[in-house]
């Protein structure tokens, strides 16, 4: 009797608790997913902003008023070195 | 005892009912709302738990040829208010105020019956973060990208504009609208007991967001055309004034700038700005013409280098018309000098040679009167008569440029073809489209050849008098340092709307050169409308600024010089 018990009731048992654990992960992962998702696009929106951020500061004409404000000039052919 | 029992027994069958009645009246209550009030409650748990948000994707950015940004765009937040759910209303305010966003009601009533009252746009994540944190409820949150130009008002006429909806209304925005907005998808999120959002479905932001589109145009030399022009723009006063560098191997724009121009980050007031004359405004060419005529009539055979025309001592007339040269010329000239003196009687008598239908049939073949199918919106046609409506002057004013009106990139492509050793090629301003974050191309520009206008022989004798033309001719004021120009002036009068005939007072010059003059790396038009100052002419206004442009854009693609007296 209790051996049949465990052969019918143990399989039922085992099943529903791993149908509840699957449940329960799945569930805990797409939290997971879910933040890692927040997080991907938050990464994504602050590496868009910096990338606009540096490309405004290098932006020519903004680097042109810079320069005729501190009264720089363009070099003269003869004096640019290049070095390799 | 007996008694006793039987009380006993009323009690418990007492307990019994009771406990029944009670199971009972749950009974009909489980079937009540199972049955009668399950499509009311699935509705409000739907309405609840389920959620469905369009998200609209992120633009693609526009970069010029080596990559650098010219337009992106970047996430930003309206902050809201949603007076039924705000529990604390000072404390709300004060949050905001923290960061910067001021609320003016005094009271939460003053809000007004309403869930949504935006307080706050265009604010950065880092703070809309910072307020969240603070988990205060009745603040909401919408998120919109919003478009930036980083370079401010450079190239505004080809990046063109977009509505605040993100739509492209002008330019590059416009016609690659497609492209750049990428699908906006709906998606469907579920919401657990604590309102957190768990999505049913992960999508996929590279497959849904805008491509990137990659223009022809090189910023530093879009720069060098821009900054170049607008001095010359504000020393002469002009009404207009446009620029347009083309690599006349491809037919790829290097730089187009026309002014007056606008800056697509701020509102615009004027509506007019946005027009870009390049390619919209059509103006007679007046003698950068020329070089149609004589190529015409060279390659037709109809003249010959050698050929000597006598220039009437500097007034022809026809058809009760005088037609003058600007400068006198007496006795008689080659065809060589009378294009380096810009002879407006010399080319009158070449294309009287050539004949109404064989100088039409150029005209055509150079270009004109045609949409050069750049891909940019708003190109317009030109002007030019049925050749079979010309009358006795059409034929002798077209042979100098005027009485035909040509848009700025019809005349540069024209010079091109000359310079591409007659072959005439389509011009465009993108070089490809790809995936943002992929290296998937989509598509990708190819040259295009659109005809042979004129042979190489005749190619290469235009070029020659062209380079005469800089060496000792109208165009001295061309010549740069280290290197041979090819090119011509063009002073053409504008015809005055009020007097209905051309004015003496206003003039468009223009100047249209190549570098090195006979294997030419880079084609470039300057043209100043309505120049207000003490010289009108071309060659005072117009080939100075070719030439200051024409030496830094030679300096920065590092052309081999090839003038060996100059080096």
């Amino acid at each position: 009797m209790r051996k049949s018990f465990f052969v019918v009731i143990m399989p039922i048992i085992v099943s529903v608790f791993v149908y509840l654990w699957q449940q329960n992960t799945s569930v805990r992962l797409a939290y997971k997913v879910s933040t890692l998702q927040a997080d991907y696009d938050k990464i994504n929106a602050e590496n868009d902003f910096l990338r606009l951020k540096i490309n405004s500061m290098l932006a020519l004409e903004k680097m042109h008023k810079i320069a005729q404000g501190k009264n720089l000039e363009r070099p003269d052919e003869k004096s640019i070195v290049c070095i390799d | 005892m007996k008694i006793n029992n039987k009380n006993m027994i009323d009690r418990k069958t007492l307990l019994v009912l009771v406990v029944l009645s009670v199971f009972f009246v749950l009974f009909v209550k489980l079937v009540y709302v199972q049955i009668f009030l399950h499509e009311k409650i699935n509705h409000v748990v739907e309405k609840m738990v389920n959620r469905e948000d369009l998200e609209i994707p992120k633009r693609g950015d526009i970069t010029d040829a080596k990559g650098k940004i010219l337009a992106t765009s970047i996430k930003k937040c309206t902050i809201f208010l949603d007076p039924k759910a705000i529990e604390d209303f000072n404390e709300v305010k004060e949050v905001l105020f923290e960061n910067g966003i001021k609320i003016f009601q005094k009271n939460l009533t003053d809000l007004g019956n309403t869930s949504y009252v935006p307080v706050a746009f265009s604010v950065d994540v880092d703070i809309v973060d910072k307020i969240k944190d603070k988990k205060l409820k009745g603040i909401g949150f919408k998120n919109k990208y919003t478009r930036y130009y980083p370079e401010g008002r450079l190239l505004s006429h080809i990046l063109g504009i977009t509505d605040n909806e993100g739509k492209g209304l002008e330019g590059i925005e416009k016609i690659y609208n497609e492209f750049l907005s990428g699908n906006s998808i709906i998606t469907k999120m579920h919401r657990d007991g604590r309102g957190r959002i768990i999505q049913n479905k992960i999508v996929d932001q590279s497959k849904i967001c805008g491509q990137n589109v990659e223009l022809s145009i090189d910023r530093t030399i879009q720069f060098i055309a821009e900054q170049e022009l607008r001095t010359a723009f504000e020393k002469y006063k002009a009404k207009k004034a446009i620029c347009i560098v083309q690599n006349p191997k491809t037919g790829c724009i290097l730089a187009m700038v026309s002014l007056p121009d606008f800056d697509s980050s701020v509102k615009i007031k004027n509506v007019g700005a946005l027009r870009n004359s390049a390619i919209s405004d059509i103006f007679e060419p007046g003698s950068t013409f020329k070089i149609v005529t004589v190529a015409a009539a060279l390659e037709k055979g109809k003249v010959k280098l050698s050929d000597v025309f006598y220039l009437e001592n500097g007034k022809l007339k026809i058809a009760g018309h005088t037609i003058k040269d600007d400068h006198k010329i007496e006795g008689s000239v080659s065809l060589g000098k009378a294009m380096e003196l810009s002879s407006n009687i010399g080319m009158v008598k070449i294309a009287q040679r050539l004949g109404n239908e064989d100088f039409y049939e150029y005209i055509r073949k150079f270009g004109f009167y045609s949409l050069t199918g750049i891909d940019l919106p708003g190109e317009a046609r030109g002007l030019l008569m049925d050749v079979k409506k010309w009358n006795a002057l059409t034929l002798p004013n077209i042979a100098f440029g005027q009485g035909i009106g040509v848009n700025a990139l019809q005349m540069i492509n024209a010079f091109s073809a000359i310079a591409n050793d007659g072959v005439l090629k389509k011009p465009f301003v993108v070089n490809k489209i790809e995936k943002l974050d992929t290296v998937t191309e989509t598509f990708q520009s190819k040259e295009t050849k659109i005809r042979t206008v004129v042979s190489v022989e005749t190619a290469q004798i235009i070029k020659k008098l062209l380079k005469n033309v800089v060496d000792s001719g109208t165009g001295k004021r061309a010549k740069i340092k280290g290197y041979t120009v090819g090119g011509k002036t063009g002073t053409a009068q504008k015809v005055d709307p009020s007097l209905k005939t051309y004015s003496t007072k206003y003039y468009v010059a223009s100047f249209c050169g190549m570098v090195p003059a006979m294997n030419p790396e880079f084609v470039v038009l300057v043209i100043i409308d309505e120049p207000m100052g003490a010289s009108y002419y071309s060659s005072s206004v117009a080939a100075p600024v070719f030439a200051n442009i024409a030496q830094k854009i030679a300096k920065y693609l590092d052309i081999e010089k090839d003038d060996v007296n100059q080096i």
